[in-house]
């Protein structure tokens, strides 16, 4: 069912309500083609489900070890039989590496993203269930963790607890748990004001079971949906900060050292470059594009305003 | 003051708020000043005998959400108290506490908000007898009162989405029916439905009024919904109950000026085609 | 001021106008006309299309709906318009009045401004003449204190005055056709006769056109002086009001009326039953076969199961295979006096 009358004025154009004669002037006839409705959904599952696969058989099987040099192979073009992708300037099968990297990334990635949830969630719930308090303490510490630089804490970490993916993955989860403390806190305030909330306090259930049977539930949507995006937001940190040099090292193997190698090559082999580059394009891609789709599917109100 | 009017004088309150004052403390103006006070409720009695259907009307900011609160037991009052069964709930010990509970329960003004879209329908409706722990065939219980709300059994597996606003209201109140209450306290429980699923509401809160002997407290904005389903009505101004009489008298000789208000405020349809309407 | 051509056409000539978006059709061929200064009424539960049928009027439909047919308003086809085109017709020709004025309002641009930009934007006045007017308006509105509204912002005031403000808004180009979708539903009860008052005043003063949208039937009848019942994507009974809310033809609208709990149809001793409408609005993705209204009707024979009835009559038109007759009418005549 449309309920139109509310929410199409609140929509704040661009050219400013005041000016036309109807103070709204939302971009109405405009039809934005958009994908179909189930699309991203499907193109993110398949992207993502060929890493996931692709993390998993490098642990029973590599074409080549990635970390032995073979000198005799050194900067082998693409194409060439039993290096299909070429290898670096140390004779070692790119993709061999870029096996291990997926691995690396998705280890890294989904870490940082399932410590912040974990982290995030409690927090959120606990600052959105309390008094004002717990709630201000919780809020103005997340906010004070946002506004430390990330790459700042990511290198005091690697100076003090050394580098690798460990490191990595505490960094990630010290720059994502403040963003999802406020995206849950947010969501369980919307649930909280619901009147079945109320319902359930008259009945004399306490607070834990409201949070667990009546909170969680409904926001297992936007949990995962935002797990998937910072799961590819946890990618592409890891693979900048080992480019940087403060992420992963050998014999771990991700995508940005790959990188960070491969620029150091730059001007003998430029593709070098590109394999890394691809994979970590097509696997943040696949995950924002899975996100966008379960945002879809599990919004409990596109839901129900679809039905 | 209530009381006299009452026909009934010798049965005492089933439910009863008496002199009750509510402040809610507002935030500082200025850094050092003493924090502002805000009096929602002033000495406010409110009673609902045995099977006995009383209403409640005002505008928005008039006290009404606030004394629902209070009478449901959201809230506790700052000064007076709340009687059930002649008890002082905020008093009790835990027993009579959930006694009252039990006993009183509501109806909410948006049925889509009022039941967990996460929750099939029947555990929805098993909730209640588990949250406060009542023995007995909980499967006879709901079944029974599908069947006093007109609904059927297939409603029990499927989930809020699948239902229309009216369909979900019916819901509610077979939730709220699910503990066996003595009073059942609803909120505007039809100004969020379509006019013609209204009527349907109407009757069936109506009904079981008069089939189990239910208490109903009609809190509403409009006095022709409320003079319909109730028998005598309160009229709420300012935080104070400025009147108290029955519908029809509220009707054709209304005292307070907040009471004209509201009846001036009723269009008909007949008035309108006569083309005084707005007069 | 551009009041066009006085005496003229039609506000308004709806032809089959048909509203969809990929997967549902929620409005399914209307027609009708709205004179020049007429007032219609659309009367309509939720899921009965009116509100979008005001939305495709105005060119302002949500994402992913599309409007088909043909609506003519002061020479032109609103529906193939240019957004450009029906944007610069907004708050000239044809305006619109929503249910809710606090999100339909700019939060942090003064009230003075938002009017008296409507005007500058539509005709060639300066921002003292502009301002002049707006204030000119606000008197008009009987809004206290005119000066110092202008420099008030939308939170500052009540839901009443908001609303009455939007009106001044709606009202300020002197436009042909003003489109209130449930103008009141959002204020209190006693302020709602008020805003019907001064939006009733105004439109009569001005001439223009209105149409009012909303699901309370006493308002249509205080308000207008035809009405068309809406459900389930289509008009089901149109007329003059007086004829239409006296003698129902078609059985939804005698059952909207007999549901509304007014003085006339209760004891007020707490032992009268409203007459209801049993059932539900269908929902729009399986409307039933045949008239929408069959499965909740109790004259619903096997042709109602089957055929889609049309609207059938020349002033008053109803979509009924089985229109309440004579005797229903002679009814309703005698419970209305």
């Amino acid at each position: 069912m449309m309920t139109l009358s509310k929410s199409t004025p609140s929509a704040a154009p661009a050219d400013g309500p005041a000016t036309s004669g109807v103070p709204i002037s939302p971009p109405a006839r405009k039809r934005r083609r958009r994908l179909p409705r189930n699309a991203s959904l499907i193109i993110g599952l398949v992207l993502t489900a060929i890493f996931l696969t692709v993390a998993l058989v490098s642990l029973f099987y590599l074409p080549s070890n990635p970390n032995i040099p073979v000198i005799r192979n050194r900067l082998l073009p693409a194409g060439t039989p039993g290096h299909w992708l070429g290898t670096d300037v140390l004779g070692r099968d790119i993709i061999a590496q870029l096996m291990v990297g997926a691995r690396t990334s998705i280890l890294v990635g989904a870490g940082g993203a399932t410590l912040s949830l974990l982290l995030g969630t409690i927090a959120g719930l606990a600052a959105a269930a309390s008094g004002k308090i717990t709630d201000e303490a919780i809020s103005r510490g997340a906010d004070i963790m946002l506004s430390i630089p990330g790459m700042v804490t990511a290198l005091v970490l690697a100076a003090t607890m050394g580098s690798g993916a460990l490191t990595t993955i505490l960094a990630l989860t010290a720059f994502f748990t403040p963003s999802f403390t406020r995206v849950i806190r947010s969501a369980a305030m919307g649930v909280l004001n619901e009147d079945f909330i109320t319902a359930a306090k008259l009945y004399g259930r306490g607070k834990i079971f409201v949070l667990a049977r009546h909170v969680l539930p409904n926001i297992a949507g936007v949990m995962i949906v935002q797990f998937t995006l910072y799961f590819a937001a946890g990618i592409l940190t890891e693979a900048g900060l080992s480019y940087l040099g403060v992420g992963v090292h050998r014999p771990s193997i991700s995508w940005g050292l790959m990188l960070n190698e491969a620029q150091q090559q730059v001007g003998v082999s430029s593709p070098l470059a590109i394999w890394p580059g691809l994979a970590i394009v097509l696997m943040v891609l696949g995950l924002n594009l899975l996100g966008d789709g379960l945002r879809d599917v599990l919004d409990p109100k596109l839901a129900r305003r679809a039905s | 003051m209530n009381a006299t009017l009452h026909d009934n004088k010798l049965t005492p309150p089933l439910l009863e708020m008496r002199q009750v004052t509510q402040t809610y403390m507002l935030s500082r103006k200025t850094l050092l000043g003493a924090r502002p006070s805000l009096t929602v409720l002033d000495n406010v009695s409110f009673d609902v005998r045995p099977g006995e259907a009383v209403g409640l009307v005002g505008e928005s900011g008039s006290g009404k959400t606030t004394l629902t609160r209070i009478l449901t037991g959201m809230e506790k009052p700052r000064e007076g108290h709340v009687f059930y069964n002649g008890a002082d709930v905020w008093a009790g010990d835990a027993e009579r506490w959930r006694n009252f509970r039990r006993s009183v329960q509501v109806v909410m003004q948006s049925p889509r908000s009022s039941l967990d879209p996460r929750m099939r329908i029947g555990l929805s409706l098993l909730e209640p007898l588990r949250a406060l722990k009542i023995e007995g065939d909980h499967v006879a219980r709901v079944h029974e009162v599908l069947d006093q709300v007109g609904m059927t059994r297939q409603a029990l597996e499927r989930y809020p989405h699948e239902f229309s606003g009216g369909q979900l209201q019916r819901i509610a109140i077979a939730r709220a029916l699910m503990p066996a209450p003595k009073v059942l306290i609803a909120d505007e429980p039809v100004s969020a439905l379509d006019v013609s699923i209204q009527a349907q509401v109407l009757n069936l809160l109506k009904d079981l009024v008069n089939e189990l002997g239910l208490s109903l407290v009609f809190i509403a904005h409009d006095l022709s919904v409320v003079a319909y389903t109730t028998s005598r009505v309160s009229v709420m101004s300012a935080g104070k109950i400025v009147e108290v009489g029955k519908p029809m008298d509220l009707f054709t000789r209304p005292q307070a000026e907040a009471t004209r208000n509201l009846v001036g405020a009723i269009l008909t349809v007949e008035a309108g085609l006569a083309g005084n309407a707005l007069g | 001021m551009t009041q066009t051509n006085p005496g003229r056409a039609n506000a308004l000539e709806v032809r089959n106008l048909v509203v969809h978006n990929s997967a549902l059709t929620a409005v399914r061929g209307l027609d009708f006309t709205l004179p020049a200064g007429g007032r219609m009424g659309l009367v309509g539960e939720s899921g009965s299309g009116k509100t979008l049928t005001a939305l495709s009027l105005m060119g302002l439909l949500p994402m992913g709906w599309q409007a088909n047919g043909s609506v003519l308003h002061d020479g032109v086809d609103l529906v193939t318009q240019s957004d450009k085109a029906l944007s610069s017709r907004r708050g000239r020709t044809i305006s619109m009045v929503f249910q809710d004025p606090l999100s339909s309002l700019d939060p942090v641009r003064r009230i003075g401004f938002q009017v008296s930009s409507v005007i500058r934007r539509h005709t060639q006045a300066s921002q003292q003449e502009a301002d002049r007017q707006t204030l000119e308006l606000f008197r008009q509105m009987s809004l206290p204190r005119p000066e110092q509204l202008m420099r008030a912002y939308p939170h500052e005031i009540s839901g009443g005055q908001r609303q009455r403000i939007m009106i001044a808004m709606a009202l300020a180009c002197y436009p042909q056709l003003i489109i209130a979708d449930e103008p009141t539903t959002a204020l209190d009860v006693t302020v709602q006769k008020q805003v019907l008052r001064l939006l009733n005043n105004a439109v009569q003063e001005r001439g223009c056109a209105l149409m009012m949208i909303t699901h309370d039937l006493p308002i249509i009848a205080a308000m207008c002086d035809m009405v068309a019942v809406m459900y389930a994507g289509r008009i089901v009974e149109i007329g003059p009001v007086a004829e239409v809310f006296r003698t129902p033809r078609h059985h939804y609208t005698k059952g909207l009326l007999d549901s509304q709990p007014t003085m006339d149809n209760i004891a007020l001793d707490g032992s009268s039953r409203l007459a209801s409408i049993p059932g539900m609005v269908p929902p729009l993705q399986s409307l039933p076969k045949g008239c929408a209204f069959h499965p909740r009707c109790a004259a619903a024979t096997e042709k109602c199961r089957t055929t889609i009835p049309t609207l059938e009559g020349d002033q008053r038109r109803a979509a009924c295979w089985h229109p309440l007759g004579a005797e229903a009418a002679a009814d309703a005549e005698v419970k209305a006096q």
